[in-house]
């Protein structure tokens, strides 16, 4: 007897089928100081795990965000691009997916989020090397925390072994808290009700999260802005992620 | 003592009392203690899976932003900021974020202990009474003239503690130090502020509402007296606070994070920051009209453009631009003020708000209000107080030292020689949470609790327009067998008897704290009122302190622009061909160093990770042979480090800038024997109001042929470069 699997499938017009993202974020480079609290309000939500100096170097450190910064000119003429905090864009044609031989990428049709399910990642890194913005981290190792340091990890978020990759999920945990806490008082999530690690750490508040398929959410107005644009918009990746241009 | 009073068993009697008193009376050291319990045994007062927050104020500086602390069944989760707090509204900056680290570090100090030999690390653990004995002792037994008190900038609840212990014994006041204190140059604030407006206060720099802001070395948006404060306040200004978008024009040898924002960073000469400030004044107050201020009379803009290397063309249009626009601003900070000349270069600056109406101007200066129960403005020691303070050490009139909150021996200049002053001390005591250099020197160590296991208060000195008390609780119950160093105080006082038992009459910590904010209970336009300290003290911790709703800034009055002011010409100690920039790390500060994932934190312009680097412009370090990772000598006339070349681009040809923050030789796994300290080249120039002149010195760079990889984030590939093959 066969039982009929239902594998979710790809599809490559995903951009004509009009579906959109649900959760986003609006990044205004204007006002982000590189500051990086962010990145370590991150690293504590999510038990993202430090790797130490010689797996750093070799660029394995596990940041889910990072700030990026060019140089343009020579001194003293020389300018840096503003601080460009970089994080999973949650792409709505996310080009990790369909590289995955164990469906462990996965597009969420619910939360319309690009999930890691890290029990079913087998480590191919296929992924990592798909993804333009190269926000995927892999675990090397399992790195070392020494007690009592594990006494601060988040209950609400799965410690992740050697082996198995990562990266910025929307703080999905604070999202499904927050969805559970709606439908348990029957109504539907208000805007700004609660946001990110990073968002809700960001002394600049640079980083606006909500939701944007509501077109009066804080972020909805902010993505729709003149200074709004998507990293690498040209791939058509979809991203759910909007920056904000400075200047 | 009710120490061993759950938390539990007083949420059972607050809830049977509830109902005929105010609320959560009686919340003293009943409710201290929250125990931690395995995730599947569930404390009946939790729900299955919520958390509990408590308000608390962050410690990993001075500033005192209100933190949320985000526990679950007695552990630290989350750090979050307090939305209600005046200083950071519900933000942190990333120290503030990874203060867990602290808490949770493996290489805490565990126990009271006596090292057999200062230096040796040989500990032997003490019982808590035997560490009470000994501080009795020495605070009965010693000479008050002897006894002294060195003490960091933060918690301000002891310092307070201690100052009337020290006056009750007849003691000299307690000193107060810290790194941060230093590099921000607080006292030639205060002096400078005095000097022209003739009241020391600390300055509130409006920079929300203003539409241009000329920061002269100021690092607002690293660690600037108040960073989350500034950074809230910079993202208000470029969001346009009334005006349009805000400009920010910086002026620093070598682009510091602030200076990256800056729509134009300008790499100034060194020390010639009050001069193109005088500049910049005569130009403006010439293109306003008028009569030219008696301050900005005698300006020479030629001589000026030739010192400073900024162009009289530029001088011109940046003069031009801060005359003309609605509300200019200009702030004086850092190693700008780090010269022979800073004190007069903090008067030529402030000098220019008040030229273009920027006194109590909405986007200007003001004073900033007094915290409440504060009564004058204070300051820590600067660096003349300090080396006084080592004089006396080592002349051997001190003859029992407690340490608390700071780290003299990392901090302070090595030309300076406090860890050699702390041999003709009889008995060091340290109070240290972490196994710091100073620690290491002393005699006994007796741990204080981490900060978020602590009681306390801090003043706001800077962050904010309100008048504001932080408040401190814990939100977990001490990892360690470590004890509050009042409570320590506290108990020797009590068994010491006398005088000091008089003046000491409390408890424990708890009570000490009520008493003195009990004088707050009366006050009105408070956050909260309550009719008597027991609601008071449970609003206090309930909300992370307590502050007026009404903003207190104050006007500088007095004729600032009628005043000559006389910028000379910095003095250089040393040969060498390079002017030095110091800069604190942006992202460990002055303590972060021992904390992991701070460690791991990429620095925000160059990048690095875990080790300190100097940073030389790829031009110069072509010039002198040198590459990225080559490890270089620097030499300046008080000592000697060696770091890593950072080829840097944004900084001048002339100029080698160097982070603080690593070099430590204690201070855990994460800290210690990483990077260098830049502390270890510090002469003892002071400027006109004692600060330290560390940016006024010249350096000599030498090869040494060795080679360190720098880890850092900006190449993906790793900087193992051609190793990348080999195995790590
Ligand atoms: S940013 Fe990268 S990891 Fe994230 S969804 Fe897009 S392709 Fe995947
Ligand atoms: S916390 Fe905000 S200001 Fe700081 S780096 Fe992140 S996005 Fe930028
Ligand atoms: S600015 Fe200071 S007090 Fe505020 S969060 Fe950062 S370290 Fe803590």
């Amino acid at each position: 007897m066969t039982t009929e699997l239902k594998i979710p499938e790809f599809s490559a017009n995903f951009a004509e089928s009009g579906q959109q993202g649900k959760w986003g974020m609006a990044i205004d480079m204007d006002i982000c100081t590189g500051c990086q609290a962010c990145v370590a309000a991150c690293a504590m939500e999510n038990n993202v795990p430090f790797v130490g100096e010689a797996d750093s170097g070799y660029g394995r450190s596990m940041h889910w965000i990072r700030t990026e910064r060019f140089w343009e000119g020579e001194f003293p003429e020389i300018k840096m691009t503003p601080y460009q905090p970089m994080l999973c864009q949650q792409c709505g044609h996310a080009p990790c997916e369909p590289v995955c031989p164990a469906f462990a990428t996965v597009h969420s049709q619910s939360e319309a989020l690009n999930l890691q399910v890290y029990n079913r990642c087998v480590g191919t890194r296929y992924c990592a090397n798909n993804c333009p913005y190269q926000v995927r981290s892999f675990n090397w190792r399992d790195f070392e925390r020494p007690e009592p340091l594990p006494n601060q990890f988040n209950p609400d978020v799965t410690v992740r072994r050697r082996g198995v990759m990562e990266k910025c999920t929307f703080c999905i945990q604070r999202i499904h808290r927050a969805e559970d806490q709606a439908k348990s008082e029957g109504r539907e999530i208000a805007d700004g009700e609660f946001t990110t690690a990073c968002a809700q750490a960001c002394p600049a508040d640079a980083i606006v999260f909500g939701r944007i398929d509501d077109p009066e959410s804080a972020v909805s107005k902010l993505a729709r802005g003149s200074r709004g644009f998507h990293m690498l918009e040209e791939l058509g990746t979809l991203p759910s992620v909007t920056y904000l241009k400075a200047g | 003592m009710t120490d061993n009073f759950s938390r539990r068993d007083f949420l059972k009697l607050a809830s049977v009392g509830a109902a005929t008193t105010a609320i959560l009376t009686g919340c003293g050291p009943a409710s201290r203690y929250v125990t931690r319990e395995p995730y599947t045994k569930m404390p009946e007062y939790t729900y299955n899976g919520q958390s509990t927050y408590y308000a608390t104020t962050c410690r990993e500086c001075a500033a005192g932003c209100g933190l949320v602390v985000r526990t679950m069944q007695g552990r630290a989760i989350k750090v979050e900021g307090n939305k209600n707090h005046p200083v950071n509204l519900g933000k942190t900056c990333v120290r503030g974020q990874a203060t867990l680290h602290g808490l949770y570090n493996p290489d805490r100090v565990q126990d009271p202990a006596k090292q057999a030999k200062r230096g040796s690390r040989d500990f032997s653990s003490m019982d808590w009474d035997a560490a009470t004995a000994v501080v009795a002792d020495a605070l009965k037994n010693t000479d008050p003239a002897g006894v002294a008190f060195l003490m960091g900038m933060a918690p301000d609840h002891l310092f307070d503690l201690v100052s009337d212990l020290a006056k009750a014994i007849g003691a000299p006041a307690p000193i107060r130090f810290g790194a941060l204190g230093m590099f921000e140059a607080r006292a030639t604030l205060g002096k400078a502020v005095e000097s022209l407006f003739g009241q020391a206060a600390m300055p509130f720099f409006d920079m929300g509402k203003s539409d241009l802001v000329f920061s002269f070395g100021a690092n607002f948006l690293e660690t600037w007296l108040s960073p989350v404060a500034f950074t809230r306040g910079f993202a208000n200004m470029r969001r346009g606070g009334g005006h349009g978008r805000g400009t920010l024009v910086h002026f620093e040898p070598r682009m510091s994070q602030t200076a990256s924002k800056a729509d134009l960073w300008i790499p100034i000469t060194p020390g010639t920051e009050g001069l193109v400030a005088l500049a910049i004044g005569r130009i403006a107050a010439e293109a306003r009209g008028g009569s030219l201020p008696t301050a900005f009379a005698d300006v020479d803009v030629e001589a000026i453009a030739k010192a400073s290397g900024v162009s009289a063309e530029k001088l011109d249009e940046l003069g031009k631009l801060f005359a003309s626009a609605n509300a200019a601003l200009a702030i004086p900070g850092g190693a700008a003020l780090a010269h022979s000349n800073g004190l007069e270069t903090a008067e030529a600056v402030l000098a220019l708000n008040a030229l273009v109406g920027g006194l109590g101007r909405a986007g200007g200066v003001f004073l900033a209000p007094l915290a409440p129960m504060q009564t004058e403005f204070s300051r820590p020691a600067n660096m003349a107080e300090m080396a006084d303070f080592v004089e006396k050490l080592k002349s051997g009139k001190v003859k029992t030292l407690f340490i608390h909150g700071v780290n003299p021996v990392f901090e302070l200049p090595k030309s300076l020689g406090f860890e050699d002053a702390l041999k003709s001390v009889q008995t060091v005591i340290s109070f240290a949470t972490f196994p710091d250099e100073t620690a290491m020197q002393a005699d006994y160590v007796f741990p204080d609790h981490h900060g978020l296991e602590s009681w306390g208060y801090q003043r706001v000195a800077a962050g904010s327009s309100q008048s504001a008390l932080s408040g401190a609780q814990p939100v977990v119950s001490p990892y360690y067998n470590t004890r509050a160093t009042a409570d320590v105080l506290l108990a020797a006082a009590a068994s010491a008897g006398g005088v000091l038992a008089q003046a000491l009459p409390f408890k424990d910590e708890v009570e000490f704290i009520q008493s003195k904010i009990v004088a707050l209970v009366s006050e009105s336009d408070g956050y909260f009122n309550a009719p008597e300290i027991n609601t008071f003290t449970a609003y206090f911790q309930q909300y992370g302190g307590w502050w007026k709703t009404v903003d207190e800034l104050s006007t500088p009055s007095g004729d600032a622009l009628g005043k000559t002011i006389k910028v000379g010409e910095a003095k250089f100690a040393g040969e060498g061909e390079f002017y030095f920039h110091p800069f604190v790390s942006p992202v460990l500060g002055e303590a972060g160093a021992n904390k992991p994932w701070l460690q791991e934190i990429p620095d925000p312009t160059t990048t690095a990770m875990w080790s300190s680097w100097v940073e030389i412009h790829p031009k110069t370090a072509e010039e002198l042979g040198v590459d990225n990772d080559d490890v270089v000598r620097i030499v300046s006339e008080a000592g000697t480090v060696e770091a890593v070349v950072y080829k840097y681009p944004a900084i001048r040809l002339d100029t080698i800038a160097m982070p603080f923050g690593q070099g430590h030789t204690a201070y855990g796994r994460y800290a210690e024997g990483r990077g260098s300290n830049p502390a270890d080249l510090f002469g003892e120039q002071v400027n006109g109001a004692g600060d330290l002149a560390f940016a006024g010195m010249r350096i000599k760079v030498e090869k040494t042929g060795k080679k360190y990889p720098l880890s850092r984030l900006e190449s993906r590939m790793g900087v193992y470069g051609e190793a990348l093959g080999e195995e790590h």
